[in-house]
């Protein structure tokens, strides 16, 4: 069966089968090839299939990951080549592709931690500094720097444009609006929309908005140039630098 | 609009104590749970000395306004919603310091989800992995994001949710009241609408009953407190491995006169 075997100078320290779930490398103890250097990041990269082929990819690590001696950050592998993450190689072995019960290793009884605890902050400080590089490579950092607004594009409102600075803003003639509808018969909450921490929610009132022309179904993340419908009124969620 | 509660806490199927704790203050429309942890019994200290605080200092902000407002007030956020995370600063600070205070209480800790109604406007409040839920209109949604290992490792991206769930790792908390002098509350604002059934619970109900049957339990039940035995029961039945706690709210129309019956109608023309 397939299989991982991590190396450091020449000697075989550990092996780890390939099976259907990814396979995590880093400098962390939970990771399923746990490598002990600083030169490692905590959650460095993973192996893992997809559509019939092993992949090897590089989680915005420091130092990054090397696919026989070129820095990669996703690429196939194939039987033979080597990982080079810090001073450690990752061989992948192939060759003893037979029937081998899959993720024996992955299934042998894990400790399970029953007594809740807290992470002390230093574990949790890397595991911040991770989320922020994850976010600065996700484009939601930018999004976030910029001030989100709301267009009316058709409909009476107070204004004709609103920034969104609050974690609820609420469309309505309610007193609680900040996006006030005006005329006869428009409902206290018409909809709302929700800060959250990876972005803007619109979410219903007493009408069920329209975004792009469909109507919602449950909370819905805004992207930068939605046209809503709400009742008569429509408007556009941009953001602005 | 009318706040119907119900709530129910339950020892579950295999812990000794009851380490959950919560409360509801009917006057003020506030609830508030907690997940405390720490053995020997502290997990009930600090659950209890977290909820009763957090009460007492919502009580002292509605009756003075010149209460001090504990953490940092959050200019994105109602004076209602500054206050519940005020109060939670100031929980665990007297968790914290009771911990430090008594050498056998050392490490213990809790989680807590609070929700405070005003007119139509909900604030919640949270630090750890006891959770918010809103069902509106067929479908619920998660308001709090736990403050767990597994789920802040499922936000970045480096696990997928079902990896999340089969993890041996899913009690490694990243943030409790009262096991640092200081933490970092989440807030989260809605306006309520008519219909709408929020569900506060610990872990001990979402380890145990999956979101699609909780989203059931609450459409088919008749009254809060119904869906709140309903839920309990539910999490024994498949295990009940861990204490159980929920709090249910069910936002119902105040009356039915003229005015109310006209905007039914409208609500239903447009």
């Amino acid at each position: 069966m397939s299989r991982l075997v991590l190396k450091f100078e020449g000697s075989e320290l550990k092996e780890v089968p390939l099976g259907t779930r990814p396979v995590t490398i880093g400098r962390a103890p939970d990771n399923d090839i746990p490598i002990d250097n600083l030169a490692v990041s905590n959650y460095h990269a993973r192996v893992y299939v997809e559509a019939g082929s092993l992949v090897v990819e590089d989680l915005n690590s420091l130092n990054g990951s090397f696919l026989n001696e070129i820095r990669v950050e996703r690429a196939m592998l194939k039987d033979g080549d080597a990982i080079l993450i810090g001073k450690h190689e990752i061989l992948v072995d192939q060759a003893h592709d037979t029937a081998a019960p899959e993720d024996a290793a992955r299934r042998a009884p894990a400790p399970r931690v029953s007594e809740t605890m807290v992470l002390d902050t230093v574990e949790r400080r890397k595991l911040l500094d991770m989320a922020v590089a994850a976010g600065e490579r996700s484009q939601l950092a930018p999004e976030r720097l910029r001030v989100p607004t709301i267009t009316i594009m058709r409909g009476r409102t107070d204004q004709k444009e609103y920034r969104i600075t609050g974690k609820l803003t609420v469309i309505g003639n309610s007193k609680m609006a900040t996006v006030r509808l005006r005329g006869w018969f428009t409902p206290e909450i018409a909809a709302q929309i929700n800060k959250h921490e990876d972005g803007y929610y619109l979410g219903r009132g007493d009408r069920v908005p329209k975004v792009n022309g469909s109507p919602i179904n449950g909370l819905t993340k805004l992207k930068d140039g939605d046209v809503i419908d709400v009742g008569r009124v429509r408007l556009n969620f941009l953001y602005r630098e | 609009m009318h706040i119907q509660s119900g709530a129910r806490s339950d020892l579950g199927r295999v812990r000794k104590n009851n380490e959950d704790y919560f409360a509801i203050e009917p006057s003020l429309q506030l609830y508030v749970l907690s997940d405390g942890m720490g053995g020997e019994a502290h997990g009930e200290v600090a659950s209890q000395l977290a909820v009763q605080t957090v009460l007492t200092h919502c009580r002292q902000g509605e009756n003075s306004r010149t209460t001090p407002i504990f953490g940092e007030a959050s200019p994105d956020v109602s004076e209602r919603t500054n206050r519940l995370a005020s109060a939670i600063h100031l929980a665990n600070r007297k968790v914290f310091d009771s911990a430090t205070a008594n050498p056998d209480q050392q490490g213990m800790g809790a989680t807590i989800v609070a929700a405070w109604v005003d007119a139509q406007r909900l604030s919640i409040a949270h630090v750890g992995d006891s959770r918010a839920y809103l069902l509106r209109a067929g479908t619920m949604d998660q308001l709090t994001a736990d403050h767990s290992l597994v789920a802040e490792k499922v936000r970045v991206g480096i696990l997928t949710p079902q990896e999340a769930d089969a993890s041996e790792l899913q009690s490694v908390l990243t943030r409790a009241v009262g096991t640092k002098s200081t933490v970092e509350v989440d807030t989260d604002e809605q306006a309520l609408l008519v219909g709408d059934c929020v569900l506060l619970c610990s872990d001990g109900l979402t380890r145990m009953v999956t979101d699609p049957e909780i989203a059931s339990t609450l459409l088919t039940s008749t009254s809060a407190q119904e869906s709140a035995d309903r839920l309990v029961e539910l999490a024994n039945d498949n295990g009940g491995a861990d204490n159980v706690t929920v709090i249910v709210l069910r936002v119902d129309e105040k009356s039915t006169g003229l005015f109310q019956r006209l905007k039914i109608w409208n609500r239903n023309s447009g």
